[in-house]
């Protein structure tokens, strides 16, 4: 479905100092540098896959999205998506992918989203009866019927990013490329885009790719997580892989009857938090069960719980890591 | 086909969207039969004194006029908003979601947005031509009027390529605003008989911006006195404009980089 080889995209960016007198030299001479904001990465991704891109800002997840949505020309390497060049634009291809992004929109932002619509539905020649049946089920799933008549400019954040989703899929895509899809939204609405984008990959088989700095979007959608760092692919495999091969020990959170001493807990193992009734011990897999039952016979324990390490600390794991690899590379 | 389908579509959302702020419709159409008045003074004061200049009486004159205003009122309705919002586009990574879509981009961003108010530079330009016409006494026969149509199809098309060429350096510059104003400013010549210019103004006016064929061409041909040569001219200067603005599209796609992210 999705094949990337070797894939690298360079950018050349004018740089300058910050300052008056550095930008008035810049008009007159420009200096420019090479970024690579994808260097060298190879991936398959199956049809009606969930899979999910990390990595910290400027990794070059943006850059690879527009690569495969045709958007960016590969300096390098080959991409091919359903067996075309992204890149050629042809129109069978278009019709078969889509990008949304969270942080820039499609909808005219003087109409109503009802227009963008019937604007989409003239550009993909949609038939009129498949466009309403369409239509219908997105507006009811994501409950926005009384939102798409209303001027774009008067919705609220959540709602537009809704009717995004809407303008963006009314030609059913079957590759779907989410850029940060719950962007600045509320609990509520991020778990309504989640669904949402589920369901549409359970009923069309929809192959999903997306970015996200909300690990709750990737712990709920993605089955396989890429991540990618400093434009290279530095870990591809399930997320419970992830987690195994980072931070594979143990969080136990206990809930105490009264204060204890540090020391106490100390014994248990490595003590990540501890404020007066509440602690939070890291221990490793294998000695979970014993470490519960000590807790249980010498602390006022109301209250236990064993749970993975979150996945933002994980993921703060991986980086930090990669930052160390990376950092006598750079200087040797 | 679908084109035209989708061109009425696009017009339809512009239409929409003029209709959605009515005072300012109306300031704007207000403003526009100003713009239009205005574009007569300098030719006024002119032929104030004088019977003819270069050759042109006042009546003649003043159908190059009416020409001009026809052209305005498309360039400003048009071309010049359409083009305006693709290096809105730019600058915002929003042309994006323009590239993504299954149809010719430059047609989508081309007949994207009208500025329905500004046509009414174009029809006081006919009424113009109208008056000028009955001045002169003389009315054109259909050939003259159909040639007349012609070229004005053909200044159409000269004045969009040059602004494709504009936008086409929004790419690369991203700003391309002080362009367009210098290009609005320069297209203001066209409201003079071409033989007016002499010299290196007259080879720029014929060659890198062919305004001569944009209103003096039709203003002759609607008073029979456009020769075929001319005529061919305009056509030749057409068609080498479109091509070129049609490769330089395509060049910059290319080099397109998109925004943000």
């Amino acid at each position: 479905m999705i094949r990337v080889q070797r894939l690298t995209k360079h950018y050349k960016v004018h740089k300058r100092q910050p300052g008056v007198l550095a930008a008035l030299r810049s008009v007159f001479r420009r200096r420019f540098t090479t970024v690579k904001a994808v260097d060298d990465i190879s991936f398959e991704i199956a049809a009606g896959a969930r899979v999910g891109f990390l990595g910290p800002n400027g990794a070059g997840k943006t850059t690879t999205l527009k690569v495969l949505a045709g958007l960016l020309a590969p300096t390098a390497g080959e991409v091919r998506v359903k067996g075309f060049v992204p890149n050629e634009r042809r129109y069978e291809f278009l019709r078969s992918i889509m990008l949304v992004a969270g942080q820039k929109q499609q909808l005219l932002w003087d109409l109503p989203p009802a227009d963008t619509f019937e604007l989409n539905r003239a550009i993909y020649g949609i038939a009129p009866a498949e466009f309403r049946e369409r239509l219908r089920e997105m507006v009811e799933l994501l409950e926005v019927e009384d939102v798409v008549k209303k001027p774009t400019r008067q919705l609220s954040l959540g709602e537009r990013m809704k009717c995004e989703l809407v303008a963006a899929l009314l030609h059913r895509p079957t590759v779907l490329f989410l850029d940060e899809p719950t962007i600045g939204l509320d609990v509520t609405m991020q778990a309504t885009v989640r669904r949402f984008v589920r369901t549409y990959n359970e009923r069309y088989g929809a192959t999903v790719l997306l970015t996200s700095h909300n690990m709750d979007d990737v712990a709920a959608l993605c089955e396989r997580v890429m991540i990618i760092h400093h434009g290279r692919l530095i870990f591809d495999g399930t997320l419970a892989d992830l987690v195994r091969q980072t931070l594979p020990e143990k969080r136990v959170t206990l809930r105490l009857a009264k204060a204890v001493p540090g020391g106490d807990l100390a014994v248990l193992g490595r003590v990540v938090e501890h404020r007066d009734d509440a602690a939070i011990l890291q221990v490793r897999q294998s000695d979970v069960s014993d470490i519960v039952k000590t807790a249980l016979a010498t602390l006022p324990v109301l209250d236990l719980n064993v749970e993975d390490a979150p996945l933002e600390e994980v993921l703060a794991n991986v980086f930090a890591g990669a930052e160390a690899k990376r950092l006598p590379e750079a200087a040797s | 086909m679908r084109y035209l389908r989708l061109f009425f579509i696009q017009l339809k959302a512009s239409l929409l969207v003029a209709m959605q702020y009515r005072l300012d419709f109306l300031i704007d159409l207000g403003l526009a039969i100003l713009a239009t008045s205005s574009a007569l003074v300098p030719l006024l004061v002119l032929y104030g004194d004088r019977q003819t200049v270069a050759g042109w009486t006042w009546p003649q004159a003043l159908l190059v006029v009416g020409f001009f205003n026809v052209l305005r009122g498309i360039l400003n309705s048009v071309i010049q908003p359409s083009l305006q919002a693709v290096v809105e586009h730019i600058r915002r990574g929003t042309l994006d979601f323009v590239l993504m879509k299954p149809a010719d981009a430059q047609f989508l961003v081309s007949t994207a947005r009208f500025e329905v108010r500004e046509v009414t530079d174009s029809l006081a330009g006919v009424g113009i031509i109208a008056y000028a016409l009955s001045r002169l006494g003389e009315w054109p026969g259909p050939l003259g009027v159909a040639a007349a149509v012609l070229i004005v199809g053909c200044g159409v098309m000269i004045l969009y390529s040059i602004f494709i060429l504009v936008v086409g350096l929004a790419f690369v510059w991203v700003k391309v605003d002080n362009l367009s104003y210098l290009f609005m400013s320069l297209f203001d010549a066209a409201r003079w008989p071409a033989s007016v210019f002499r010299g290196a103004m007259a080879w720029v006016f014929t060659f890198i911006l062919p305004l001569a064929v944009m209103t003096t061409f039709p203003a002759l041909a609607v008073m029979n006195r456009l020769t075929p040569a001319a005529l061919a001219q305009a056509l030749l200067v057409t068609a080498v404009f479109l091509t070129l603005s049609r490769v330089a599209w395509l060049q910059c796609l290319r080099r397109y980089t998109s925004a943000g992210g």
